[in-house]
């Protein structure tokens, strides 16, 4: 089915984005946190505060008091938008909740009920307590009758599409570990990223020790505080203040599986079935990207993706990070923020991070040391939970020449 | 009136039997256990007796970071077991004669390892 929107003067698009660095901030209020990247966002889109109609929070995973003041609408007050917007709630699918709100933003903006939407997000999982957030996520996607009696954990998920996808793509352990350097080698161009500073190597991910085989300890994700917004509009408000904005050209998801244990391939998942609807809906292809930015918690995750997409080829993800394809200068940027392996997790802010990158992009706006040239067309692709979902949004650069 | 899934299926595991759910509608095999058939809706379920027997999809080493409760266990393995009955499920890997999983690797047959769980709720495999 071809894009429905394109074209329209409600098609939903991109004015603007804000991000405050990712790392351990213990001292940087939650609240605080979510304000300041707000007001950003909504002045990058050359907005004020009062614009804004509706607001729609990217869940945090740190503390249930705080995801209570995102749900029962705190951000409206902090904001003074108290008594002027038209709705505030909370959506949730896990790391693939931005790629659901800009959806759900997108189609309240195409049916005139929103005008001027907020995203917004912060977490502070780098400061909380390790063995909590371990526990938490030891029960958050899986089933508490089949698999929490086992010891299941995330590192372990993530291990489990590791192993399989290293059996069925005969990647190894150095290819695997390239994939986490590539990222570190974007990082070291952002100055968000968590590990903007250090250095790394093949050898020292597989000198770090195991901790799931075939996972070492640099190979899983390290937990970050960070927070991101975006703004979205209809075209014909963007075309009024901007010359250049970014679409929605298409857009495709499959749910394929709630527990680790139901999925019938873990190195496919459904990033196949989603890419197809999601191309279909553009009008182009996997080779006329300029960029992509794919959920990364693990390696294999990256690749699994990357190879469905149809971003490379099939089982050679591993082997082509080794051979430089994705890294600054290679054939297809890739993960430019530094992803959530090396820009840091930080909760369900970690897809909300590539997203806001992927526009950054598309905008021209990611500076000298990490711009990627002429970048119209980018990938994006989102997933939540234990790999549960694969959510793709094709998002484009429209330029327009102003009338003055 | 709706009853637990998890009541029958942890009994089987404490005498030692990996049982799965069946449609008696439809025929199938279902796992997990649902409160609806998940191929016709029906809701006439029912358990029969697994062979146990089934292919490795894939493992893991569970070496360090244990939630609560599981610290003792370490290391402890883990696997995506499809059973030749149809359906699949998480399991735990008992160690090779060795003490670890070194011989382990994907694709490997397994199967059900009929000890009893004392209580743990947890389906056991081992090489088959």
């Amino acid at each position: 089915m071809t894009n429905p929107m394109a074209g329209s003067a409600l098609e939903a698009a991109f004015v603007g984005i804000g991000e405050i660095p990712s790392g351990r901030y213990p001292h940087r209020p939650f609240m605080g946190a979510l304000v300041e990247v707000a007001v950003a966002a909504i002045h990058d889109a050359q907005l004020e505060v009062s614009d804004i109609d509706t607001v729609l929070l990217i869940p945090c995973l740190h503390s249930p008091d705080d995801q209570a003041d995102l749900i029962f609408s705190r951000v409206v007050e902090e904001l003074g938008l108290h008594g002027r917007a038209k709705a505030s709630a909370m959506l949730h699918s896990g790391g693939s909740s931005s790629d659901n709100i800009t959806r759900t933003a997108a189609g309240l903006i195409a049916s005139g009920q929103a005008k001027n939407v907020l995203v917004v997000q912060a977490d502070k999982w780098g400061s909380a307590p390790v063995a909590d957030m371990v526990d938490m996520l030891s029960g958050y996607g899986i089933p508490r009758e089949w698999e929490r009696p086992t010891g299941l954990t995330f590192n372990a998920v993530g291990a489990l599409i590791t192993q399989r996808y290293m059996a069925s793509s005969g990647s190894t352990p150095e290819e695997m570990a390239s994939v986490c350097v590539a990222l570190r080698q974007w990082a070291r161009l952002n100055p968000n990223a968590m590990y903007k500073d250090k250095d790394l190597t093949v050898e020292k991910v597989l000198g770090s020790r195991l901790v799931c085989d075939p996972l070492h300890a640099m190979e899983c994700p390290m937990l970050a505080d960070g927070a991101t917004a975006f703004v979205m509009t209809s075209t014909e408000n963007a075309r009024t203040k901007h010359d250049r904005w970014v679409r929605i050209a298409g857009s495709g998801g499959c749910v394929s599986h709630y527990s680790i244990g139901q999925e019938n391939d873990l190195a496919v998942l459904g990033w196949k079935v989603a890419g197809d609807r999601a191309f279909e809906q553009a009008g182009w292809g996997p080779q006329e990207a300029d960029i992509a930015q794919v959920y990364d918690s693990y390696a294999a995750v990256l690749t699994i993706g990357l190879e469905g997409l149809g971003l490379c080829k099939l089982h050679e993800g591993g082997r082509l990070f080794a051979a430089g394809e994705f890294t600054p200068g290679g054939r297809l940027p890739v993960n430019t923020n530094g992803g959530l392996l090396s820009a840091g997790h930080t909760g369900v802010g970690g897809g909300t991070a590539l997203l806001v990158e992927c526009v950054r992009q598309l905008l021209g706006r990611a500076g000298d040391a990490r711009q990627v040239p002429n970048c119209r067309r980018g990938v994006l692709g989102g997933t939540g939970g234990t790999y549960m979902d694969s959510q793709v949004l094709l998002l484009e650069r429209v330029e327009h020449a102003r009338n003055r | 009136m709706t009853q637990s899934l998890s009541d029958g299926y942890y009994a089987a595991l404490e005498r030692g039997e990996l049982v799965i759910q069946r449609c008696e509608r439809c025929g199938k095999n279902i796992m997990y256990p649902r409160y609806a058939c998940p191929f016709c809706a029906g809701s006439e379920l029912g358990w029969t007796r697994s062979s146990g027997l089934g292919t490795l999809h894939s493992f893991t080493v569970q070496r360090v970071g244990a939630p609560t409760g599981f610290e003792a266990d370490l290391p402890y393995a883990l696997g995506v077991v499809k059973l030749d009955d149809g359906v699949q499920l998480l399991g735990r890997l008992r160690p090779d004669p060795a003490g670890g999983w070194d011989s382990y690797s994907c694709d490997m047959r397994v199967q059900f390892d009929a000890v009893s769980d004392e209580g743990r709720h947890i389906a056991w495999f081992r090489a088959a």
